[in-house]
């Protein structure tokens, strides 16, 4: 099926809407920007739409109203949910303290769990991994060292303010540019999926939509 | 900045669209191919599937972003059926609102495929991220009014009813979150992950460490299990077309030119002030 010959008219008007947007943004690129900057906002619109849909769907209403429906009026941790909702949806209109509390929460929650398992999921584990371990051959052995040294000069390389001694400058220095190589590696895994992501949408507007084969 | 720059500049946009789209239409050079020719990623996806009992229960993070699905796609797919044609029962779970959306296409394509609807659960969209991982380590939320199997034992049992996860990362969220909060909590869950490559340097010591029991973590790994992967009747599920070699290396030398010409220019500016600086003191 493609856009300029048959298949279900859904189908079809699917394909056509988003070719065009796609002819929009490519046009960005060549210069057109006011159709550009028009697909943006609508982006953003409807990302905003999708979001509270989904908050509205599959959060808000199953989760906290259903159960309340169902029998949950009982239930504390339902009612400070809607309490926290209402004041999230009208955090514009109440005062700074009250609007912080469940941007607080969430902001608070997240970061706890999100520290108890870098450290319990990651830093323990991957420390135990590289070092503490009986390596099964000499390589392995050197590379877990290596790693470990890596990773001590980059901490390095963070230190603020100047460091004391040449030694210690120098190993800040060796742990900057050793950031800026993995940062460098990094932008050229990003360019790679970035360019998939353009070949897959020329491949859309040839293919699915102007029904070339390759 | 000449005049003729200044319009070679305008036009490489324009030129690099025409050039692609031109390399997308040639077949695929023989001497090119994606699959790696290490298959100890694939093999070991594989393995760690091979590993699960009969008709597992798999749970499926998908939290794929927009901007890095086009590159694990075509692996998810097969996975997908992969696990399908093994007699998985699937219950799916997404934590990012771009996740969801992407996996509602997954099942919209799934149905239209005639996968069998009694082996999937769709758990939604789960709010939270990290705190909605913790509530899926004990009890996966099942949506009021599921009926089946799957949502029975997940139901009854929680947790225990799944074999394994297999988790699609994307740049918000990823396997990283998986194993830092479900590993710790579920012991002996093998975690499989499916994530593009800007996430390899962070996922790869955990296959090291064993907390991710597989990754299919680059394009040439997600081919190479391609190659491999047997899906039997389900094959419909394969996503038809592959990534584009002759394209891909169009656009990969042109981002080598681009890199190597910034970086010459500067370097040929450096020496140039050198030279002139030795000159004038001299």
């Amino acid at each position: 099926m493609n856009g300029l010959f048959g298949g279900a008219t859904a189908d079809v008007v699917a394909t056509w809407v988003a070719a065009i947007v796609t002819l929009v943004v490519l046009g960005g690129l060549l210069g057109e920007r006011r159709l550009f900057g028009w697909s943006q906002h609508l982006l953003a619109g409807l990302a905003t739409g999708f979001v509270a849909l989904l908050a509205i769907r599959e959060v808000i209403g199953p989760r906290l109203l259903d159960p309340m429906m169902a029998g949950g009026v009982g239930r504390l941790e339902l009612w400070v949910g809607l309490a926290l909702v209402g004041v999230a949806a009208g955090a514009p209109w109440l005062p700074r303290v009250v609007a912080a509390v469940p941007v607080s929460i969430a902001i608070g929650s997240l970061a706890a769990f999100a520290l108890g398992g870098a450290v319990i999921g990651t830093v323990i584990p991957q420390l135990v991994a590289t070092v503490a371990v009986d390596r099964a051959t000499t390589l392995d052995t050197v590379t877990g060292v290596a790693a470990a040294g890596v990773t001590g000069l980059v901490l390095l390389g963070f230190l603020h303010g100047v460091p004391r001694g040449r030694p210690m400058r120098a190993a800040a220095g060796a742990g900057r540019w050793l950031l800026l190589a993995g940062i460098g590696g990094w932008l050229g895994y990003l360019l790679f999926s970035r360019l998939l992501l353009l070949l897959d949408r020329i491949g859309f507007l040839l293919g699915d939509w102007l029904g070339l084969a390759r | 900045m000449s005049e003729r720059r200044a319009l070679l500049v305008r036009l490489a946009p324009a030129l690099l669209l025409v050039g692609l789209a031109a390399a997308w239409l040639l077949p695929d050079p023989a001497s090119l191919r994606l699959a790696s020719t290490d298959h100890a990623a694939a093999d070991g996806w594989k393995a760690a599937l091979d590993a699960l009992p009969d008709e597992p229960t798999v749970l499926v993070g998908f939290d794929p972003d927009i901007g890095t699905y086009p590159e694990v796609r075509p692996t998810v797919r097969t996975a997908l059926a992969d696990l399908l044609n093994r007699n998985a029962r699937l219950v799916l779970v997404s934590l990012t609102p771009e996740g969801r959306a992407l996996l509602v296409t997954e099942l919209a394509r799934l149905r239209r495929a005639g996968a069998n609807p009694a082996r999937l659960l769709d758990l939604g969209y789960l709010a939270g991220s990290e705190a909605a991982l913790v509530s899926i380590a004990s009890e996966p939320p099942v949506p009021a009014g599921s009926v089946g199997e799957i949502a029975r034992r997940l139901a009854d049992e929680g947790i225990g009813a799944v074999d394994a996860a297999v988790v699609v990362g994307g740049n918000d969220f990823g396997p990283r979150s998986w194993v830092e909060q479900v590993g710790p909590r579920v012991e002996g869950l093998p975690i499989l992950a499916i994530a593009p490559t800007v996430l390899l340097p962070e996922l790869q010591p955990y296959v090291a460490s064993g907390q991710l029991a597989a990754l299919l973590g680059t394009p040439r790994d997600g081919a190479a299990y391609r190659s491999l992967a047997d899906l039997g009747s389900l094959n419909r599920l394969r996503e038809v077309s592959e990534p584009p070699l002759a394209a891909l290396m169009l656009g990969l030398l042109i981002a080598v030119a681009v890199v190597g010409q910034a970086w010459g220019g500067r370097l040929g500016a450096q020496l140039r002030t050198t030279g002139r600086d030795g000159r004038e003191v001299g």
